[in-house]
């Protein structure tokens, strides 16, 4: 039997298996790399959008004794390099050795006060440190004076006779800074207090490039920072830039002095793959770091001025949250994939049988002439690999092209799927042509199962059951964001899914009992023929029905989980902007303002509110006070998922009505002190606040807008609600004059912000491209089964046909045969799908995609499962139809022969 | 009391004459038989229901014989067959075949048996034969799966003497229904079997297609010294072989002897079997003929035994 000549004549069955195991190979190995690529797209985005000063690593040391100073640049580079020999290698992967990367060396005083200068232009509250960084001369360039030279010792300062000897160094400004802070070249400032040196500006620079991730470590040297002091001036830092051989005077003893060192971390290469040995390497550097600080300890002395070098960088922390993201989304992905992946194979197999089916008469033949079982497997199976291999090696080729990073499973895939294709047929033909005989007498009685596997049947159902229920009660492993997906999470939906396909299998005749005993009763013959054949029919096999209920399992819950996504999404958005636009300010909205964003295109209504904090009596005690008039704030979010409290009842006067917090609740009358006393009357109670507009829940109280006024002054607005439609921010912002102090915020960018998260956009359009892949595989599941039983349903049609069944009628038939198991199966699998969110729900966590809003419970919208399942059942209908369309163009000679 | 109680006038073994027949050790039933079936049962059982296809058939058929076997549909003609070939494993009783127990044979054996021991023809012309196979190559391929050199002139000589040689290169679809049960005639001879089981060769054919596939079985049978057995509804075939055995309800009912006469003519002579414990199948015919019902009466007379209806004979004083 030559396994190349039985695929030659089974050719339009053997492309049928190619083509699928060609899709399932490209599927199960270019999704992954896909996903893989989009979880690196999502990391380096997340990267590179941090400061590089909490990305790299950054060493640092406060140097408090002498013999910690180090004199030049060389001393830093010894220590640099002692650093980068002990990183783990898997630090050392990801650090950034392209030419004019950040990595640098620096010494900066800080806190370094201006005492005074040396000659006029004093100016108070200035600070100016000095410091040196390593590689600045080809990222800066002097536009005025020229680069600091070599320090110096100043004998005597004019004007200031109790300082003699001062050190003198050159220092540099940006020039931004010298404009600020009126320092212009040749400007000798008196820095420190105590120890006090002398800073000589001698120019003035610009940074060449200042996007330069360099400067994102250095923000003090080319910026000036203002800070205001608690008593309401403005304190002004910059850092001045020195020359290398200054190093020499700056001491730690003297001031306040950093070294740093920083070593640049290739964004590009930490991938999600490499994050957590990344993590754990940190820890063995920092280990390091530590055993490192506990040597230079030798002295007593050292214990008292010990000052440790300190590993300074967040890429721990930004990982370690990615990769808690990252979990969620490889564990959705993961399941989906493993749903698509169990179809692909499960259509396979029924292309194996259709196969194997084709071949069957040739195999039943040599195995009645004297083959083996060896032989007749080998002849089979040889012809499903020579099939299958050549088609799986070309869609994991094919793979190749799709861009993403190969991960095992690219390869593994690819392998299990020919490894169980021709194990399929292998044991397919193995168990068909144990025996020699063909003729086999089942068809006597109908076959009924051994109690063995009704035991074993029951056995799978209690197990995923159970292990549903333990998924619920105890959740996912600890760990999982370091070590990947809880297998569990894996096998929970895989064992309920069998154990409702053995469900499906097992009640199918029940239901079709009932509808066939209607049918009987019924006048037309093709319903009770049609649904008869489909009870008794062999074709009710095991393997569509794995194949239908998974994939209609997995697009409803896809669809059950981005349904919930999208409405905690809109939920999360609305929460945090109360309206479709809000404008805030911390002191009263100027009239005009207001009336210019009344203005804006787009707004239908305003609702003024004021919000503020009072104090309770004349105690300590103060609450959150929002004046608003509720039942128009009610109004503009009358289509919003926010619930908004009906107002207080009035209240006699002077009382002013209020709603107030639980934990204000056993207050019935109290005064306030806002923006002027009033009398409270506590008319109801508010839970939960009101999101969006104030975030507290706690010491509420919410007043009519009008509550000033009753109290005799007059109404305050710092905050609007506005309704509107397609409201812009820019346009509102422009309208409040683009004030900083005023606060736009509108629904939809609130909204954005939470659905541009990274991975967001991938969980959802995976959900889309598996569900059609999936609609792809049910419908070529039926046709597939219709195919393998087509020729022994042709010839009972003809019977039937030679009895007076029309065209029409058999095209209906075939339908009806096929309908109930599935009509059936989409039940069952749409029942599995809104089951399943239920019970794997704790153990996915989409709040990070959902703005961090816990997803407790799934919104169970029947509307796209029910279309899903409905469209899933009429394409396999569809497809029914199509295949008894076309076999009906046979002539009935052809199949019925007399006298067979 | 009847006549049976009186012997006078049989031959009476003296007590010596039995003794030296009880010390004589008689040859067991079909010793020498090449194909011996005794008391053989099949029984087909699926949940709940069982269909008893033999009911003990006793069937004993020499080295070399063409034999046909003919009986109505359903009544175990093929289910023999299949346990003659080896496709089949009988339920119960004795089935040998060229000395090979059939009931006690593993996988293995079997598998050796239907590669040395047997051929066989099935009815359909297209299921003996693979379609996309030549002929040669479809009488190379017992030879190759039995994993023996398969020369491609032992396929022609076979093909040759079966009269198809020039079929060798045709495929089935490219052959007459005939030539291609010739040809799986030769597909059945391919492993010099010393059994070929044919069942219904001519069903599909017309008359002159038929005559041709029977001589072709019939030529087989005498040159190359086949033992064959050939189940038919065809009378063409039953009544051109030695002997015809038929089957009714699973049982082996009636053999029918063809001899030459003297004059050339062919003489049929049919028997009823009676098997091993003495049981005899009355052809349906002559009981309704007799209106013969559940009992009968039997009288041993000195050279037969006669059959009575349980009337009261004409003879026989009230």
């Amino acid at each position: 039997m030559n396994p190349l000549l039985l695929l030659r004549v089974h050719r339009g069955a053997a492309a049928v298996l190619a083509l699928l195991a060609l899709s399932a190979s490209l599927l199960v190995a270019g999704l992954p790399r896909g996903f893989e690529a989009t979880y690196d797209d999502a990391l380096h985005g997340i990267l590179d959008d941090t400061s590089a000063n909490l990305t790299d690593l950054v060493i640092a040391l406060r140097p408090r004794t002498a013999d910690q100073d180090i004199p030049d640049e060389d001393g830093f580079r010894a220590k640099d390099r002692k650093w980068r020999t002990n990183l783990p290698p898997a630090l050392t992967s990801v650090l950034d050795t392209s030419p004019g990367n950040d990595s640098h060396f620096a010494a900066k005083t800080f806190g370094t006060p201006v005492a005074g200068r040396v000659g006029p232009g004093e100016r108070p509250l200035q600070y100016v440190d000095v410091g040196w960084l390593s590689g600045t001369e080809k990222r800066i360039r002097y536009v005025q004076g020229s680069p600091p030279g070599p320090p110096g010792v100043v004998a005597r300062v004019p004007g200031h006779p109790e300082l003699r000897d001062v050190k003198r160094f050159d220092i540099a400004l940006v020039k931004s800074a010298a404009e600020k802070m009126g320092i212009p070249v040749g400007t000798t400032l008196m820095l420190g207090n105590s120890h006090t040196a002398l800073g000589h500006v001698t120019g003035l620079f610009e940074p060449v490039a200042p996007s330069d991730r360099f400067w994102e470590h250095n923000l003090d040297a080319i910026k000036v920072t203002v800070r205001r002091t608690p008593s309401d001036v403005d304190e002004t830092h910059i850092t001045a830039l020195t020359d290398e051989s200054t190093l020499t005077q700056l001491s730690g003893v003297d001031r306040d002095l950093n070294y740093s060192w920083v070593v640049a971390v290739d964004s590009s290469a930490v991938t999600a793959r490499n994050a957590t040995s990344v993590i754990k390497s940190m820890a063995d550097f920092q280990r390091f770091m530590s055993r490192e600080n506990g040597k230079t300890i030798t002295t007593l002395s050292q214990v008292a001025g010990f000052a440790p070098f300190e590993l300074d960088t967040a890429l721990v922390q930004i990982l370690t949250d990615f990769l808690k993201r990252l979990a969620t989304a490889q564990a959705l992905l993961f399941l989906i994939l493993c749903g698509l992946a169990v179809v692909a194979v499960g259509v396979i197999a029924l292309a194996v049988q259709l196969l194997t089916e084709r071949m069957g008469a040739a195999l039943a033949l040599a195995r009645a002439r004297g083959a083996s079982v060896g032989q007749v497997v080998r002849a089979g199976a040889g012809t499903v690999a020579l099939a299958a291999v050549p088609a799986i090696l070309a869609g994991y080729g094919l793979s190749y092209l799709l861009p993403g990073p190969i991960t095992p499973i690219v390869h593994v895939g690819p392998l299990l799927i020919a490894v169980v294709t021709t194990a399929f047929a292998a044991a397919r033909v193995a168990l068909v042509h144990r025996r020699p005989l063909q003729d086999r007498r089942d068809d006597v009685v109908a076959r009924r199962s051994s109690p063995r596997r009704t035991m074993l049947e029951l056995l799978v159902v209690v197990l995923a059951l159970g292990g549903a229920y333990l998924l619920r009660s105890r959740g996912l492993a600890t760990g999982v964001d370091a070590q990947g997906a809880d297998p569990f999470l894996m096998l929970v939906p895989a064992a309920l899914t069998v154990a409702a396909a053995l469900m499906t299998l097992r009640c199918y005749p029940y239901p079709l009992r009932l509808v066939v005993w209607l049918a009987a009763r019924a006048r037309p013959a093709v319903p009770f023929v049609g649904l008869t054949l489909a009870a008794r029919a062999k074709s009710v096999t095991a393997l569509p029905v794995l194949i239908l209920l998974p994939s209609l399992a997995v697009s409803v819950y896809g669809a059950v989980v981005g349904g919930t996504l999208d409405t905690t999404q809109r939920l999360a958005a609305w929460r945090a902007t109360g309206a479709d636009a809000r404008v805030d300010r911390e002191a009263e909205l100027p009239a005009d303002v207001i009336e210019k964003i009344r203005r804006v295109p787009g707004v239908r209504s305003v609702v003024r509110a004021d919000k503020g904090t009072a104090q309770i009596g004349y105690g300590g005690r103060t609450a959150t006070v929002l004046a608003v008039d509720l039942d128009a704030y009610r109004r503009i979010v009358s289509d919003a998922p926010l619930s908004v409290p009906r107002p207080a009842p009035e209240a006699a006067a002077p009382g002013i009505p209020a709603l107030v917090s639980p934990d204000l609740a056993n207050l019935d009358t109290f005064e306030i002190g806002w923006h002027v006393r009033m009398k409270i009357t506590k008319r109801g109670l508010i839970t939960g606040g009101l999101p969006g507009v104030s975030f507290t829940e706690k010491n509420l109280i919410v007043v009519p807008y009008d509550a000033s006024k009753r109290a005799g002054s007059r109404t305050y607005t710092n905050t609007l609600l506005i309704e509107g439609d397609a409201l812009d921010g820019a346009k509102l912002r422009a309208a409040a004059g683009n004030r900083r102090d005023i606060l736009v915020s509108t629904f939809d960018e609130s909204l954005r912000r939470v659905t541009d998260s990274p991975l967001t956009t991938t969980i959802k359009s995976s959900f889309v491209v598996v569900t059609i892949a999936l609609a792809v595989y049910a419908l070529l599941a039926v046709l597939i089964a219709l195919v393998v039983g087509a020729a022994e349903r042709s010839r009972a049609l003809s019977y039937l046909r030679t009895l007076g069944l029309s065209e029409r009628q058999a095209a209906n038939l075939t339908v009806l045969e096929i309908a109930p198991l599935i009509v059936l199966t989409a039940c069952a699998g749409l029942v599995l799908g809104l089951a399943l969110p239920a019970a794997l729900g704790p153990g996915l966590d989409l709040s990070a995609y959902a703005g961090d809003l816990a997803v407790r419970t799934y919104e169970l919208s029947l509307t796209t499962p029910v279309l899903l399942a409905a469209g899933l059942a009429a394409v396999a209908l569809a497809g029914a139809f199509l295949h008894a369309v076309i076999g009906r163009r046979r002539s009935l000679g052809s199949i019925l022969r007399v006298g067979e | 009391m009847n006549e049976l109680d009186t012997p006078t006038e049989l031959d009476t073994p003296s007590l010596s004459e039995l003794e030296a027949q009880a010390g004589h050790v008689r040859p067991a039933f079909g010793e020498d038989a090449h194909i011996l079936c005794d008391n053989l049962v099949r029984i087909y059982k699926t949940e709940g229901v069982e269909v008893v296809a033999l009911q003990g058939l006793d069937l004993l058929i020499e080295q070399g014989e063409l034999i046909a076997i003919v009986g109505a549909s359903g009544s175990g003609k093929s289910t023999l067959l299949n346990v003659l070939s080896g496709l089949d494993i009988p339920t119960a009783g004795v089935a040998r075949v060229a000395g090979t127990d059939l009931l006690a044979m593993t996988a293995k054996d079997r598998l050796r048996y239907r590669r040395e021991v047997v051929g066989f023809i099935w009815q359909q012309t297209a299921r003996n034969l693979l379609p996309y196979l030549t002929a040669r190559e479809n009488v190379r391929l017992p030879m190759r799966l039995a994993g023996l050199r398969a020369p491609v002139a032992r396929a022609d000589e076979l093909l040759e003497l079966l009269g198809v040689a020039y079929c060798a290169d045709r495929r089935p679809d490219q052959m007459s229904g005939g030539e291609q049960q010739r040809v799986a005639i030769a597909v059945a001879l391919a492993n010099s079997p010393e059994v070929i089981l044919a069942d219904e060769p001519t069903g599909e054919l017309d008359t002159e297609n038929s005559e041709q596939v029977f001589a072709a079985l019939r030529q087989a049978n005498r040159e190359l010294g086949v033992t064959a057995v050939v189940v038919t509804h065809d009378a063409l075939v039953s009544e051109q072989v030695d002997r015809t055995v038929g089957i009714r309800d699973g049982r082996t009912s009636s053999e029918t002897l063809r001899r030459a006469s003297a004059g050339g003519e062919i003489i049929a002579e049919e028997y009823a079997v009676l098997d091993r414990v003495g049981r005899l199948q009355l052809p349906r015919d002559f009981t309704n003929a007799l209106d013969m019902e559940r009992r009968v009466r039997l009288e041993l007379e000195r050279d037969h035994i006669g059959v009575w209806p349980d009337k009261p004979r004409p003879e026989d004083p009230q």
